[in-house]
């Protein structure tokens, strides 16, 4: 099993719409796939038409193990479930810590109720904190959104930083450019730039701004499916590919 | 992801209008149907051993498809090699079909049109909760039934439950496949090599007699055009088996038809079966082929090459020559006037014994059998001749018919802790038999003086001796096991049984 996180420090950078569109796509090439949604604004689940659980707001929720696995919803597609938002970052913490430990009783919760994945994505809520870091530290891969500005470049540098700051495997880093605007001459220069400066973090795969990754809001689905014939699937397609060669380096 | 478990149901066509129609809760029932019917055949064994075991193998295209019960579809490529499960190619359904008997072909039932489908069921979103897929099956041009498999998403089983009372309501019962059989192809009415022949306690011995003999008349006719086309050798298996069963019956009944008739009727059934003996001889040596093979090094494979070829040519003759035999007028005639004689009944004439209680009647044949074969066996050890050996196959055979018919008379759990024993050793038997029948055959096929050229000659020679010298020492390790399986077959609690069922004094019965 390889966990995935979809995660930025700043808001707004099509994080979401990046774990919706991957974890379709890792769904559709036959892997079990669970798409954890643990931004409380529970943007994935809303693509996926998934409504937020009730039990998930109790208090008492992850000492059962049994109402976590029943909080899970499987999608309308093949091999894709999504555990939908609500949880407490207090929850989320316990969370990763049960799903790494391959003796705990979550992890045995998942086998039985046939849900034993072979992908996790994590669509992680936009802040730095401790517990991010603990996300960082559980995941296989940290995927990291990043628009070509000035403001986003500076936020990738933070990321950088907390890294280093907190000794934490920065390998794990996979950037990749996104709502990328070919005609903005800012846009090519910052990529340049960070290219340059951090070579190795970045993949190939640069998702652009669509209008179909926009209207993912209106259709409720992933652009695979309302746009599949498009830039933004293309792209997508092209990041999935490129991030499951790099997890199955991990 | 889906749920699985046991969700296929089977709906008649008039119901399917009401099953996508609608509300079903706080639920939305949406139906797709996807264009257009896509003509299929089902393939099965002619014992239909596919439906009996709760599966369906469809052909739609270049693909089969292999329904199994609890809703799973397996699917690879249609192209094969041959009829038999073996000349398929490797896949999920070659794989799951291995279970079936490698002597026997796949053909068709049938063939119609199919109609895919699904009915989502959607809440206020249009988040789908669970879906009932559909396959719609025609054929006449005439919608006959639909295959539903409900599928469950997770987190959603509740909506999947009402789904699921939705369905039943409509009329949905749960899959069996043999209604599917019976509502797709009407006119199909499923062939049992072994059919129940079912008999009250106050039936007479002419009774009993009559019904098992006019069950098996239709068993081997059903049969007469797989032999004619040569599908597989099942066919003639199971004619000759059905013939064997109607003329012990006018063997082991005795006194129930008049003497003379009796007799006459005895000898028409043995006449109906000696055409068919050397082909089935020539299946079985064919069927040992990769056996024999096996049985010899490398070295000596030459002369097998010309055996089974010098054989499979034998075969091709024969089986002409039954084909003929099987389509002629003369043959017709006669077993349609038997199949009749023992279905009007009228001109049959009952003999002393007709009148006596079947019950009765089975239970002294059956203890009879049962004393005789214990004394036959009794007497055999490593020194006795092979015919009697040969002689307890065919008293076991005799019991096991005797058995067999009057089965539905005794509790079935006894009969099955007798049974099965009995088949054990009737195995070791067979095979005891074969091998010393194919030592036999072999000698014979090597006095026939074919005019080979001389190297051909001495290599055939050589690889016969080979092979009935090998064929002898197993044979002296089946009487062995023989011997081993009779005191399983006759050990003392199987030997209390066989007397309480069969030889208790009827007043304390």
């Amino acid at each position: 099993m390889k966990i995935i996180a979809c995660y930025s420090n700043k808001g707004g950078v099509g994080k979401t719409a990046a774990a919706v569109n991957l974890a379709y796509a890792f769904a559709a090439s036959g892997q079990r796939t669970l798409l954890c949604d643990l931004d409380p604004q529970g943007a994935s689940g809303y693509y996926f038409r998934v409504k937020p659980s009730k039990t998930l707001t109790e208090a008492t929720f992850f000492k059962d193990v049994e109402k976590f696995t029943k909080s899970i919803r499987g999608s309308d597609y093949d091999n894709l479930d999504i555990l939908p938002a609500n949880m407490s970052f207090r929850d989320f913490d316990v969370f990763l810590s049960r799903i790494r430990n391959s003796r705990s009783r979550l992890k045995k919760a998942l086998k039985a109720a046939k849900g034993d994945y072979d992908v996790i994505l994590l669509d992680c809520p936009p802040n730095i904190s401790t517990l991010s870091e603990n996300v960082f530290r559980a995941a296989d891969a940290i995927l990291v959104p990043v628009i070509p500005t000035t403001l986003s470049q500076r936020a990738y540098d933070q990321l950088l930083d907390f890294f280093k700051g907190n000794d934490l495997p920065k390998k794990k880093l996979h950037a990749f450019y996104s709502m990328v605007q070919g005609v903005k001459s800012l846009h090519g220069e910052t990529m340049q730039a960070m290219n340059g400066a951090h070579k190795e973090r970045f993949m190939m795969a640069q998702i652009p701004f669509a209008s179909d990754i926009e209207r993912m809001g209106v259709h409720r689905a992933p652009v695979f499916v309302s746009a599949p014939v498009s830039a933004a699937s293309r792209a997508y397609q092209a990041l999935y590919e490129e991030v499951r060669k790099k997890v199955a380096e991990e | 992801m889906m749920e699985t478990g046991s969700n296929s149901y089977f709906l008649k066509p008039d119901a399917l209008a009401s099953l996508a129609q609608g509300m079903i809760g706080n639920l939305t029932a949406v139906l797709t149907l996807k264009d257009g019917a896509i003509p299929f055949t089902l393939l099965d064994t002619f014992d239909q051993s596919l439906r009996r075991s709760g599966r369906m193998l469809l052909e739609i295209g270049e693909t089969l498809e292999l329904l199994m019960s609890d809703g799973r579809v397996l699917s690879q490529p249609a192209e094969r090699n041959g009829r038999f499960v073996t000349d398929f190619q490797a896949g999920a359904i070659k794989q799951s079909l291995s279970d079936l008997s490698p002597l026997r072909s796949l053909s068709p039932v049938g063939s119609g049109d199919v109609r895919r489908g699904m009915i989502a069921v959607l809440d206020d979103d249009h988040k789908t909760h669970c879906r009932a897929y559909l396959q719609i099956f025609a054929s006449d041009g005439e919608e006959r039934g639909a295959l539903v498999t409900l599928q469950g998403l997770r987190g959603y089983g509740k909506s999947l439950g009402e789904l699921r009372l939705h369905l039943e309501a409509c009329g949905g019962a749960p899959l069996s496949f043999g209604e599917i059989y019976a509502e797709i192809f009407p006119e199909q009415n499923g062939y049992d090599a072994k059919p129940e022949v079912s008999m009250a306690p106050d039936d007479t011995a002419f009774d009993a007699a009559t019904n098992i003999i006019s069950a098996h008349f239709p068993v081997a006719r059903a049969n007469e055009g797989g032999i004619i086309e040569d599908h597989d050798t099942g066919f003639l298996h199971d004619y000759r088996i059905a013939l064997r069963k109607i003329r012990s019956v006018l063997s082991l009944f005795k006194g129930v038809y008049e003497k003379d008739q009796s007799a006459d009727l005895k000898a028409r059934l043995s006449d109906l079966m000696k055409p068919t003996g050397r082909l089935r001889d020539l299946d079985v040596y064919l069927l040992e082929r990769q056996r024999s093979y096996d049985l010899l090094p490398d070295t000596l494979h030459g002369g097998l090459d010309t055996l089974f070829r010098m054989l499979a040519e034998e075969r091709m003759v024969e089986k002409a020559k039954l084909a003929r035999h099987l389509a002629s007028k003369t043959y017709e005639k006669e077993v349609a006037e038997l199949a009749k004689l023992f279905m009007k009944r009228k001109k049959l004439r009952p003999g002393p014994a007709a009148d006596l209680n079947a019950h009765d009647y089975a239970r002294d044949l059956i203890w009879n059998r049962y004393r005789k074969i214990c004394s036959i066996a009794g007497g055999i050890g490593p020194s006795s001749e092979d015919a009697e050996v040969h002689m307890l196959r065919i008293h076991c055979k005799k019991l096991r018919y005797l058995m067999e018919f009057f089965g539905s008379l005794f509790p079935e759990k006894d009969f099955k802790t007798l049974l099965m024993p009995l088949k054990r050793l009737q195995d070791d038997l067979g095979q005891f038999n074969d091998h010393s029948v194919q030592q036999v055959s072999l000698q014979d096929f090597l006095w026939k003086g074919n005019n080979w050229p001389d190297g051909v000659d001495l290599e055939v020679a050589q690889s016969v001796g080979a092979l009935t010298a090998v064929l002898h020492r197993q044979q002296l390790e089946l009487r062995a096991k023989v011997v081993e399986s009779f005191a399983q077959f006759n050990g003392p609690k199987k030997q209390k049984k066989f007397r309480h069922l069969f030889h208790q004094r009827r007043d304390t019965k």
